[in-house]
């Protein structure tokens, strides 16, 4: 029914495009138009399938529940007097009979008789739809068709309406965000409202533990997320160590070095770690490196734990070699060959050029390219969870077992859960805290950016 | 004057033929004076190719000290090609050979054990746009100095610096904001910081690649009457388009067609009485 709708209001403004187009060119042969015949059939189509659009979208929105309140207002009194969790097991049902999850012979005949009113709503509103928008199709286009005359200008109206597309198609990435800060913003709101804020902040222990029972044993509950954030600060920073210098000067000699053949044969090769599926790099840290580094470290005598920081971010800045390497080669790339020149004129053998000309001027792209490669370590999940484990430590050393911020959520959200104990409520607490850090590294990576960002014409 | 000579970049292939000049018919030798009594720099049977191409026919010519000369031809010729070949800055071109004799003060300068670091302290090179490095502008002139180690101390650099700037015209417009962006200058005060940096190295050589083709009028007047002082000290050689330039700023000129050195004598003798037809076609604009 919908898509029917859809085609047809398609169909009528591809029509009004022609009409109008039409219109715009007879007028044309007498005398000249403020805008060509194409804007004016444009025009024409727009004007008339923007405000159907509206009127369907408008409904689609708010058809289930006015559809549930109809249907709701024709049952028996029985029902409405079972309370709202009966009420909603109720409409559950009709639901599913809807869907056919269930059969008829399952349910309470009331339920059959709703099911019938709501198909009967869903009919007769989605009919009125229909209706409306071939109204207010027709009285778009019927509107538009009478303004057409030369002076009329339908491209600056075009024109305009186009922007607003752009401007709404930019303003869906911009409203997700902020849906996805409020989402976690409310439901840490319900945490701090069982744990207090300095708690959590400032806390130096970490075992979200809560009783089921008041008589368990260690089950008061510690939130203090200082631990968990300092093993994410931990991993990401050998990850970091690992992973901007071979990056950087894997894409110096990429943009500088290598010869066209070579470079053709590497920067793909190199491009291949970041195809690579996290979890395999986990199986990589738990299985390959962290048995390495842990023989390695008991022939030397040291006191290595099997699950490792060390190899959990040796790993993971590998798997972050290839954001680093590819955006740094690019804006070393976009350095201009005139400087380059400048440089070597002057007597600049090929490694000064490129420490003290190219480097400098390649900087902010390098710096924003680096931060984000931040964020995506201390968002980095997969591997943490396979390879560094899930005791909070608070701990410097990189020998020790440590726990991120990404693998606490994951445990505390895995299975089944009570969304009201401040254990799963942590989570978003946690989540929050992850959205501000990643948040911050990326204004930060900006504003580095526009400062020291040099006008290259 | 020797050059030291610690090798760091061996110089592509040398191994090019080498034609003598006049062997070909269809091309007779330069007209003019290529050659010279007594030279800086001097050039015997130069070929430079770009892969297979061929972009420069055996080209001789000698450059006196202490003048301008000046490179014309219509685009493409050759000439920029050509300078670039003096401080070896063809090398930063993969596909590039070059072949032949460029000697500097009796030392040539392709043989592999020439320092090409050393070699482009010598012979500077402004371009054709301006390209000052994204750094202060005190920093854009100490830069060379500083890569070959002429001074050690603050007071040392800030000396070059206010000398270089001075010579190149631009110290008052910028002695109050040395430690501003090189970039934020108008395009020809970029230009003149170019040409102070590369003094700062004192050169002996300068070679200036259209170094106005990027100036508006007012600009290009003050780099031309710039030329005109640094030739007391330096020997210069330009590529310029525009003939009125060559004739206001040189002594000597030079024109190239197709990769060949047509004709080269004092600039007077070039633009009054051209010996080849080419060339007078040229000047007079019918043709390039």
């Amino acid at each position: 029914m919908i898509t029917t709708i859809f085609g047809g209001l398609l169909l009528a403004a591809a029509a009004a495009y022609i009409t109008g187009r039409g219109k715009a060119r007879r007028l044309s042969d007498q005398e000249k138009l403020h805008s060509r015949p194409v804007y004016h059939g444009a025009w024409t189509g727009l004007a008339g399938l923007l405000p159907a659009l509206l009127l369907v979208c408008t409904w689609m929105a708010v058809e289930g529940p006015v559809v549930m309140r109809l249907t709701a207002a024709g049952l028996p009194e029985s029902i409405g007097r079972m309370g709202p969790a009966a009420t909603g097991l109720f409409f559950n049902d009709v639901r599913n009979l809807l869907t056919g999850a269930v059969g008829p012979g399952q349910v309470r005949p009331e339920a059959v008789a709703a099911a019938a009113a709501w198909r009967h709503y869903l009919r007769l509103g989605r009919s009125l739809l229909a209706g409306f928008a071939a109204l207010a199709m027709a009285a778009g286009w019927g509107f538009a068709i009478c303004r057409i005359k030369p002076s009329f200008p339908a491209r600056d109206r075009v024109e305009r309406i186009i922007r607003v597309i752009l401007f709404l198609a930019a303003g869906v990435a911009v409203l997700t965000t902020v849906g996805i800060l409020f989402s976690v913003l409310f439901e840490a709101l319900h945490f701090f409202a069982k744990v207090p804020f300095s708690d959590f902040l400032f806390g130096l222990k970490w075992s979200p533990q809560t009783a089921i029972r008041s008589d368990q044993v260690g089950s008061s509950g510690a939130f203090g997320m200082i631990p968990v954030f300092a093993g994410t600060m931990l991993i990401a920073g050998i990850a970091m160590l690992v992973a901007v210098p071979l990056g950087l000067l894997s894409a110096i000699y990429l943009a500088e070095y290598a010869r066209p053949r070579v470079r053709t044969v590497i920067k793909p090769l190199l491009e291949i770690l970041a195809g690579i599926p996290t979890v395999v790099y986990g199986f990589f840290a738990a299985l390959t490196v962290a048995p390495m580094i842990r023989d390695l470290g008991a022939s030397l005598g040291l006191d290595v734990a099997s699950e490792s920081a060390l190899a959990t971010g040796l790993v993971m800045g590998i798997m972050i070699i290839p954001f680093i390497s590819s955006l740094a080669d690019d804006v070393i790339s976009a350095v201009p060959r005139s400087l380059r020149e400048g440089s070597l004129g002057l007597g600049a053998t090929r490694s000064e050029t490129i420490r003290r000309v190219v480097i400098p001027a390649a900087l902010p792209g390098i710096v924003s390219g680096i931060l984000l490669a931040v964020s995506r370590a201390v968002g980095e999940t997969m591997i943490v969870v396979m390879a560094a484990g899930l005791s909070a430590n608070l701990t410097a050393n990189p020998l020790k077992a440590v726990t991120t911020v990404t693998v606490q959520i994951v445990t505390l959200l895995v299975g089944d859960q009570e969304f009201d104990s401040p254990k799963t409520l942590a989570a978003f607490a946690l989540g929050l805290v992850l959205f501000v850090i990643t948040l911050a590294l990326n204004v930060i990576a900006l504003q580095v950016v526009k400062k020291y960002r040099e006008q290259y014409d | 004057m020797f050059l030291s000579f610690i090798s760091r970049q061996p110089v592509k292939n040398t191994t090019a033929k080498k034609p003598s000049p006049g062997t070909d018919p269809a091309r007779p030798a330069t007209a003019g004076e290529p050659l010279l009594e007594k030279s800086r720099l001097s050039c015997r049977h130069l070929d430079v190719f770009y892969g297979a191409k061929q972009a420069l026919h055996d080209i001789s010519i000698d450059f006196s000290g202490n003048q301008v000369t000046s490179l014309i031809g219509p685009s493409g010729c050759g000439k920029s090609t050509f300078l670039r070949c003096l401080n070896r800055m063809n090398e930063t071109i993969d596909i590039c050979r070059v072949s032949g004799e460029i000697k500097l003060d009796g030392e040539d300068i392709n043989r592999p054990e020439v320092d090409v670091v050393l070699l482009r302290a010598r012979v500077g090179m402004v371009f054709q746009k301006p390209n000052p490095f994204p750094k202060s502008i005190r920093e854009n002139v100490a830069y060379g100095p500083r890569i070959h180690g002429l001074a050690r101390h603050r007071d040392e650099i800030d000396m070059i610096v206010e000398t270089s700037l001075t010579r190149a015209g631009l110290w008052d417009e910028v002695k109050d904001r040395l430690d501003e962006p090189g970039t934020g200058l108008s395009g020809g005060q970029q230009q003149r910081l170019c040409i102070a940096r590369t003094i700062a190295v004192s050169p002996e050589v300068i070679l200036m690649d259209e170094p106005c083709s990027a100036l508006d009028p007012i600009a290009t007047a003050r780099i031309e009457d710039l030329i005109g002082e640094l030739k007391e000290n330096f020997t210069i050689i330009i590529v310029t388009h525009s003939m009125q330039q060559a004739s206001r700023v040189s002594q000597r000129t030079a024109f190239f067609h197709l990769g060949h050195l047509v004709e080269v004598g004092s600039t007077e003798a070039v633009f009054t009485t051209p010996r080849h037809h080419l060339t007078e076609e040229y000047i007079t604009g019918r043709f390039g």
